[in-house]
């Protein structure tokens, strides 16, 4: 449960970066976003990143942790890469795995 | 690249110094390493060799980015100062 | 100068990911099928049968078969069955280690399996591409140099790393070839150098014995022995004293407990106060490489004499960047991560093959006939190598269950059949027309993949333990399906490309 939080995370943070750049923004939402926006997005992004490195690290151990989490954000980029040009809202409706997934983990 | 010579000879050139030159070089560099590094042999010969793939990479690229085909060769000819400590006692028991 | 070392930067990326991509694509290719290496062998021995006994259960039986067949070898050995794989095998003599009689682990009676390269071949492939071991692991080193070369230049030249982060535009024509590369390139370089590098390290000294030829005269028994590595001696006298072998279960709880799961027991002089049990872990119960790493135990009083040997800080870093790419630690979620990882960097090297030639389609429609026919070769090379690989890949396995039981040399003739596939996909790629030649062995590679379940079904009992692979299997296909069908599906390109294309197929 724990790695595919990690995973999750990951996703959700490279999705927000992704967001962040202005030219994909357009691209999904069709207008440019706020300053503050790009901002948030951005830093949101690195936070979730940085979650999913801690996720990634209690879900693995400290040793392998970093190995999962380098792979996991690599993969999620790259999913956001692929995923944007065909589908974009599809894309950032995804992002609601996390709530799903705090849910679940609740429960 | 200059136009004294035909070209597919500068190409052979250059990769036989990225080929042959950067094995020279990252071998030389790493028996300098080894001998160097102020550490048990044990563990220098670990230290020392697991860099030798980036010395090689980099000779490498250098070959092949210098400006004429003769510079190509430098790692290669760096190689032998390196050497001469890396194997130092071998060569003085000769 | 700047400009001057991009370019010849793009001059390098470009012919030497050309000339060596071929190669690096099928190095690549199967080392993600080597994975699940042990997963594919599963499936190409369809007579072992899963099943839920414990390792101390089957190292019962094995021991049992031994006992009664083999009392006087002076080694035995018995392979266990594990997460991964549910073979139980059995050796005695001299030849410790693999092969051996195969049992199954319900009875203790030998099963007949068939003989087969198994999915070890692709293992050894992707070090050796089944050249003669030593010749192959430095042809392969030698291209892994070229990678790291490839990669770093690749960074040179890609101007808009951060920029185009995540830019992928499709249906662009060559626009879309580069965004692809340079996605999979730049998304997953930290897997892509990791990978490469790791590689290299397994060989370490074989590959730069420089260190040891400086400082151990090039001795790398010295070497080893200096590292600590101790033998431990055999007490001749107690050879000739017969003694009853000690109880596995305790000997094989306590090296589950410190080691996780066991791969194999070795005992040495069986029957003798000699005896000694060798308990060797699975790798990966840690990221460091454990091969050759083994708890000994004494084997009439059961007690501990070796234990697995702390590693020197240097000699730890070296193992576990081995063990980086062995990929047998973290379990099937680790698994699957480097699988998709490396299904990627497969991807990442075959469209950059393709854009050499999509970058060239135009420029050589109007040149000189040689110029032509140069640039003819490297399309059908590109689709041989990309294509006729994964063709080859496929067809092994399709050979693996076609191929009669009984046939001698049963292994040798499906590699065979592997290298035939591949060289015919080469002459077919030299007839056909290169967009053709794409869409028929992407799709005869798509069918082979999605027909594998069926030819499964046909061919052997069913064993629920072959779904995953053949679910897999099902997905790639349909993935070299799409592939297919967009080469022969009208583009979205503007008018004068497509001439261009047409003028390309029809010479």
């Amino acid at each position: 449960m724990l790695m595919i939080g990690a995973v999750v995370f990951a996703y959700v943070g490279m999705l927000a970066l992704c967001l962040g750049l202005e030219r994909h923004y357009k691209q999904v939402w069709g207008r440019a976003p706020a300053p503050w926006l790009r901002v948030a997005l951005r830093s949101a992004g690195w936070s979730a990143l940085a979650i999913s490195l801690w996720v990634s690290g209690v879900a693995w151990g400290w040793a392998m942790g970093p190995v999962a989490w380098f792979g996991g954000i690599s993969l999620a980029g790259f999913g956001v890469a692929m995923l944007l040009p065909y589908w974009p809202r599809a894309m950032v409706w995804l992002a609601a795995a996390l709530p799903l997934w705090g849910v679940l983990l609740a429960v | 690249m200059s136009n004294t010579r035909p070209v597919w000879l500068l190409i052979v050139s250059r990769a036989a110094a990225a080929l042959l030159g950067g094995y020279a070089f990252s071998y030389a560099a790493t028996a300098f390493l080894a001998r160097v590094l102020p550490m048990p042999a044990v563990d220098a010969v670990i230290v020392a060799s697991l860099p030798s793939f980036a010395f090689y990479t980099c000779a490498f690229l250098w070959a092949f980015a210098s400006r004429d085909a003769l510079r190509a060769w430098w790692p290669a000819a760096l190689a032998v100062p390196l050497a001469a400590v890396g194997f130092w006692p071998q060569l003085w028991s000769l | 100068m700047k400009n001057t070392f991009t370019q010849s930067m793009a001059w390098l990326h470009t012919w030497a990911g050309l000339i060596f991509g071929w190669l690096l694509f099928a190095i690549f290719a199967t080392g993600t099928l080597a994975v699940f290496d042990s997963e594919i062998d599963n499936w190409m021995r369809p007579e072992v049968r899963s099943h839920d006994l414990t390792q101390l259960q089957a190292a019962q039986r094995g021991l049992a078969y031994l006992t009664q067949h083999a009392p006087g070898a002076s080694n035995w050995n018995i392979s266990l069955p594990d997460a991964r794989s549910p073979g139980l095998q059995v050796a005695s003599g001299e030849r410790r280690r693999g092969g051996g009689t195969a049992l199954d682990p319900h009875t203790g009676e030998p099963i007949e399996v068939r003989e087969t390269a198994g999915g070890s071949f692709f293992f050894r492939f992707h070090f050796t591409l089944n050249l003669p071991r030593n010749w192959g692991i430095f042809v392969v080193g030698a291209l892994a140099i070229v990678m790291l070369v490839g990669l770093v230049s690749g960074i040179v030249i890609h101007k808009k790393i951060f920029k185009e982060f995540f830019t992928f535009r499709p249906g662009k024509g060559q626009r879309s070839w580069l965004d692809f590369h340079n996605a999979s390139a730049v998304l997953l370089l930290p897997f892509h150098l990791m990978i490469t590098y790791t590689g290299l390290v397994i060989f370490l000294l074989i590959y730069m014995p420089a260190a040891v030829d400086a400082l151990f005269e090039g001795d790398n028994q010295a070497y080893y022995k200096a590292q600590g590595e101790q033998r431990l001696l055999t007490p001749r006298a107690a050879l000739k004293q017969p003694a009853a072998l000690v109880d596995l279960a305790p000997v094989l709880a306590s090296a589950q407990e410190r080691l996780g799961a066991i791969s194999s027991i070795g005992i040495s002089n069986p029957g003798t106060a000699a005896a000694r049990i060798e308990v060797r872990p699975t790798l990966g119960y840690r990221i460091a490489l454990s091969k050759g790493q083994a708890m000994v135990f004494d084997g009439v009083s059961g007690e501990l004499l070796r234990d697995v040997p702390d590693m020197r800080p240097a000699v730890l870093t070296q193992r576990v960047m081995a063990g980086l790419h062995f990929a047998q630690f973290g379990g099937y979620p680790m698994r699957w991560l480097y699988f998709v990882c490396a299904l990627v960097s497969t991807a990442m090297i075959g469209t950059g093959l393709v854009l050499f030639c999509v970058k060239r389609r135009r420029k050589y429609a109007s040149a000189s006939v040689s110029a032509q026919r140069w640039y003819k070769v490297a399309e059908s090379f590109n689709v041989a190598f990309v294509a006729g690989l994964m063709l080859a890949c496929a067809g092994l396995l399709w050979a693996n269950r076609l191929l009669p039981v009984e046939l001698a040399q049963r292994a040798n003739w499906e590699v065979k059949a592997f290298f035939a596939v591949w060289l015919l996909s080469l002459l077919h790629a030299g007839l056909r027309p290169a967009q053709r030649a794409w869409a028929e062995q992407l799709g005869l590679a798509a069918v082979l993949c999605i027909g594998l379940p069926v030819l499964g079904a046909l061919t052997a009992q069913h064993d629920p333990a072959h779904r995953v692979l053949e679910a897999t299997s099902v997905v790639l296909g349909g993935l070299l399906a799409y592939a297919a069908w967009r080469c022969v599906a009208p583009r979205e390109e503007k008018p004068a490309r497509k001439r261009a294309t047409v003028a390309v197929e029809g010479q």
